[in-house]
């Protein structure tokens, strides 16, 4: 206990990123989850069936082969990611399939007078998607993205492989150096639960906040 | 105003509007009324192009919908149409996340491009004139059908359509609720509204209606006036029809 107290800060520092890598990989994947979503939906046959083959293949495929696929493979054409950015690129194509299918649903469940009430007004189908049916998507879409969250806040551990010093590889590290595994794994432990069960809390509360209508 | 030739419409193998043929001058309020699947809405809503056509044209103040025209400049077309024509639907079809006047200031907003003041201060008057400057401010869903219903009359009048289709705009209202709407319709109608109303309401059709159609089976069995059609009707289809509503 009083070895965790005592690198508490390291520890903190790794959470730090952990959070990082989670909201930087979210605001990056919930852009390409809703371009994919539109372009599942509304694309042409070419651009229906990219969107398609991503999310098949990134959610046929485990999150840790594609963040070495990113880090590593990549260096065979020359491309040499450091490893924060590699992180945020792999874990944002990742998460992108994930919010995308959450979009599609959601667009999906918009009754078809709404766009057609749009449409009829003069709207383009553009204007309808933007103004009608996205922001009403976004409520019904709310609770799978706040899955699709707390989900990646625990995927980033994977992230460690790649020596990004996140809370799970701080807790490595530290292992490593005392020679004593469970009280560091138990306190991040501890700390993937506390960072899960807040904002688990904080998305109830935007949920309960947009449901006003 | 409006103008259909050989209008035909298809879903897969099945024939819903048979070539169907005929002209409304402006101002006539015109009710189409017949059995349910008789293509009744699907009709109305080739008008504004929610339906694309199978065959012939459609013409709504010099702009051509024509079946054998590319899909854009159908396209165009029925932009050009919609921008002149106000829809109103069974369901009502209100934006559930805006108030509603902004359901009204919508299109005035994003369509015309009008600055927040001016469309709010022709929102704010239209709501006025249907009978509800009270509500404002509501959500759709704190509203009665009723009042959704005229919220969605006033969300079609925001563009000032030269006219206005009607897709049985009662037919989902509790019965108490359906003559407020009714009423607010029967003043478009004096004010001189081009208006197409798709309705099961007989006795809203004969009062405020100039011209009765009678569909069924995806064509006009009857072209009348109010009082010949409802006192004479001149098909076997539409006389079975007539004894059926009026039954009880």
């Amino acid at each position: 206990m009083d070895l965790v107290i005592e690198n508490l800060p390291f520890l903190l520092k790794g959470a730090y990123y952990t959070l990082l890598i989670t909201v930087v990989s979210m605001f990056f994947g919930l852009i390409i989850g809703l371009i994919i979503a539109i372009a599942r939906l509304k694309g042409n046959r070419i651009l229906r069936g990219i969107a398609r083959a991503y999310v098949s293949i990134i959610r046929g495929t485990p999150a840790l082969v594609q963040i070495v696929i990113v880090y590593y493979g990549l260096v065979d054409y020359g491309i040499e990611l450091g490893p924060l950015t590699a992180a945020y690129i792999a874990l944002s194509i990742n998460i992108g399939a994930y919010v995308s299918e959450a979009f599609r649903g959601a667009i999906q469940s918009i009754p078809k007078g709404q766009t057609e009430a749009a449409l009829a007004t003069g709207m383009t189908e553009r204007q309808a998607m933007r103004r009608i049916i996205i922001p009403q998507a976004i409520r019904y879409a709310i609770p799978p993205l706040g899955n699709t969250f707390v989900g990646m806040l625990k995927e980033t551990s994977l992230v460690s492989v790649i020596a990004v010093t996140e809370l799970m590889r701080s807790a490595q590290l530290l292992v490593a150096q005392y020679y004593v595994y469970m009280p560091f794994y138990a306190a991040i432990a501890a700390m993937y639960w506390i960072m899960s069960t807040f904002f688990t809390f904080l998305l109830n509360k935007i949920e309960k906040r947009l449901s006003v209508y | 105003m409006i103008e259909i030739k050989n209008l035909q419409k298809n879903f897969g193998q099945h024939e819903i509007l048979k070539n169907i043929s005929l002209s409304i001058p402006a101002h006539q309020v015109v009710a189409v009324i017949g059995p349910s699947g008789s293509g009744k809405s699907t009709f109305l809503r080739c008008i504004n192009g929610l339906e694309t056509i199978t065959g012939g044209t459609i013409t709504v103040d010099g702009h051509v919908i024509d079946a054998n025209a590319s899909k854009k400049a159908q396209q165009k077309e029925i932009y050009a149409i919609r921008r002149k024509t106000g829809m109103v639907f069974q369901q009502f079809n209100l934006y559930p996340h805006k108030t509603a006047v902004q359901n009204v200031m919508e299109a005035l907003l994003v369509v015309k491009k009008m600055p927040k003041e001016k469309a709010y201060s022709i929102a704010a008057n239209l709501l006025e004139k249907v009978g509800l400057a009270a509500k404002e401010d509501a959500y759709p869903s704190q509203l009665s059908g009723g009042q959704q219903q005229r919220v969605a009359i006033a969300r079609a009048l925001a563009m000032e359509p030269k006219l206005m289709l009607f897709d049985e705009p009662t037919s989902a209202l509790d019965p108490e609720l359906v003559g407020e709407v009714l009423k607010v319709m029967k003043e478009l109608a004096e004010d001189g509204m081009t208006m197409i109303i798709v309705t099961h309401e007989m006795k809203f059709a004969r009062s405020a209606a100039d011209r009765i159609l009678f569909m069924a089976d995806g064509v006009i069995v009857e072209d009348a006036k109010p009082a010949a059609f409802f006192e004479h009707p001149q098909t076997a289809r539409a006389q079975k029809f007539l004894q059926q509503v009026t039954e009880f």
